[in-house]
């Protein structure tokens, strides 16, 4: 892929491209539709029920029949909506999502953007979906939209800070924004030479801002059903809501491959004696298990309340992410750089 | 005059003001308070675009994370909390109008003219830094020290002023 990328633009050149991304939407739409099924059959058997076995064998085929079944719906604009922005907001909600995925990289050499500010290019796009959020639920004129439209952006803005902060840490360690440098820098064989041992404060800052920024139980106040009828979706159907549920899905994948990139050492081997195994494979099994510990969260935690939402951002992640980032920096002073 | 070849780095130069323009008119134009702030973003992006375009990725991205992000929540944010229900009409002045359009006219007239009568100076050719954020990093820790620590100190100022000033009008 390197090679590729720096060549002159020519019109073949920008058709190989463009397939390329058209093969990757259809690995990510892939993903989508069976991230779904495997939530729901993994929810279902840690609550010991049986999850969706009707469509198809095992009931393989059934988010493919729900994706049908939107699509095919009736589309329908509320007289009262704002049409023009209610058109604009799953589309500006599903674009970021995308994008953001070009800069993560699979392996040694299958990369699809080679970005120096790697990082900081998923930091600044994913905040563009907030506003897609926020414009969806004010232009669909509903209590409960508007509503959970102001809790998800409250939500998204208060996390994203600690969530930002706690990965100064890894740039700090590999003194890069570039999301290669950063696995290159977790090399050495071994696993505690990834990033999580000795960034277990960012980590786990991490890892629960991340949940948060995902609108996923325990944090899934926007859209909680029992108070909010759906959150800032209410009033869309068919195709449209199914843009939102994608873009959700993708930020899903997007947060599981930044995890593995930034703090489970990419596509390196966890022991040298395993070097043999070609590393996208090991990304995909550490990529495999954050999926998993998703939906095990989603499973087994109840939801946070409202008031201790705001709390637990601001006075718990907000001061833990910014001490992880003092300890690094005199950690790097005393022992590194001499 | 006109003399360009017509490259990508052209046709993207095009793209990204079409939208600022675009953008910048139609936040002028529309009614509705939120419909402008939209807009406003679209400006945002097209000069993160621009940025790019120039080499400059880190002062892109972060022209993204701030503006097209966290300014146009806040201002939506702002715009949400208090009442905007009916679109605002401005009564229509034809003599301020008529004076207002030429003038605009004029000094772009001007400005134009201006623009090209002047012979630039042979820039010199274009050095990519190996990698800018590392550039600016360096620079605002060893050149510009104190501007930067003192601007901190005014940030941090200002954010607690906010704060007591909320907690005030609160209690």
């Amino acid at each position: 892929m390197g090679a590729w990328l720096s060549e002159p633009l020519t019109w073949g050149n920008a058709l190989v491209m463009f397939l390329w991304g058209v093969v990757f939407l259809g690995i990510v739409l892939g993903f989508v539709t069976y991230a779904i099924y495997f939530e729901r059959k993994v929810i279902g058997w840690m609550q010991l029920r049986i999850g969706p076995n009707r469509v198809g064998p095992f009931g393989l085929f059934q988010t493919v029949a729900d994706i049908l079944k939107l699509l095919v719906k009736e589309d329908t604009i509320p007289r009262k909506a704002d049409r023009f922005l209610f058109i604009l907001a799953p589309a500006l909600a599903y674009v970021p999502a995308f994008s953001v995925l070009v800069v993560l990289p699979y392996t040694q050499n299958l990369y699809f953007a080679d970005l120096n500010v790697g990082l900081l290019y998923y930091v600044a796009l994913s905040g563009i979906s907030t506003l897609a959020i926020v414009i969806g639920g004010w232009a669909s004129n509903n209590k409960y939209a508007l509503l959970g439209g102001m809790r998800s952006a409250a939500q998204m803005i208060s996390y994203e800070v600690p969530l930002v902060i706690s990965v100064v840490g890894v740039i700090l360690l590999s003194g890069s924004l570039n999301l290669r440098d950063i696995v290159e820098a977790q090399a050495g064989g071994w696993f505690w030479n990834w990033n999580f041992l000795p960034q277990i404060i960012g980590f786990v800052v991490f890892i629960i801002a991340a949940v948060s920024e995902l609108n996923r139980t325990p944090f899934d106040l926007p859209e909680a059903e029992s108070e909010l009828v759906a959150g800032y979706h209410v009033e869309y159907s068919g195709f449209r809501f199914a843009f939102f549920m994608l873009s959700e899905y993708v930020y899903v994948y997007a947060i599981a491959a930044l995890t593995t990139v930034l703090f489970l050492g990419g596509w390196h081997a966890p022991a040298p004696f395993l070097d043999f195994v070609p590393g996208i494979l090991w990304f995909l099994l550490k990529f495999a298990c954050i999926v998993f510990f998703l939906f095990w969260i989603r499973a087994t935690f109840p939801r946070i309340r409202v008031d201790q939402l705001m709390g637990l951002g601001w006075k718990v992640l907000l001061p833990v992410s910014l001490l992880n980032v003092f300890l690094t920096a005199v950690y790097l002073e005393l022992f590194i750089k001499n | 005059m006109f003399t360009i070849d017509f490259t990508g780095e052209y046709a993207a130069f095009f793209l990204f003001s079409a939208i600022m323009i675009c953008g910048a008119v139609l936040m002028i134009m529309l009614e509705k308070v939120v419909h402008m702030v939209v807009s406003m973003a679209a400006v945002f992006l097209g000069l993160a675009g621009m940025f790019v375009l120039l080499e400059a990725e880190f002062v892109a991205f972060v022209q993204v994370l701030i503006y097209a992000g966290a300014i146009s929540i806040l201002m939506i944010f702002g715009i949400m909390m208090t009442k905007h229900q009916q679109a605002e009409q401005a009564p229509v002045k034809p003599l301020k109008e008529t004076l207002a359009i030429i003038g605009s006219l004029s000094l772009f007239g001007l400005l134009f003219y201006a623009i090209r009568r002047t012979t630039f100076p042979e820039p010199l050719p274009f050095q990519p830094g190996e990698d800018n954020t590392m550039a600016i990093g360096m620079t605002l820790y060893t050149g510009y020290m104190i501007p930067f620590e003192l601007l901190s100190v005014l940030l941090t100022v200002a954010f607690i002023g906010a704060i007591v000033m909320a907690k005030k009008e609160a209690d």
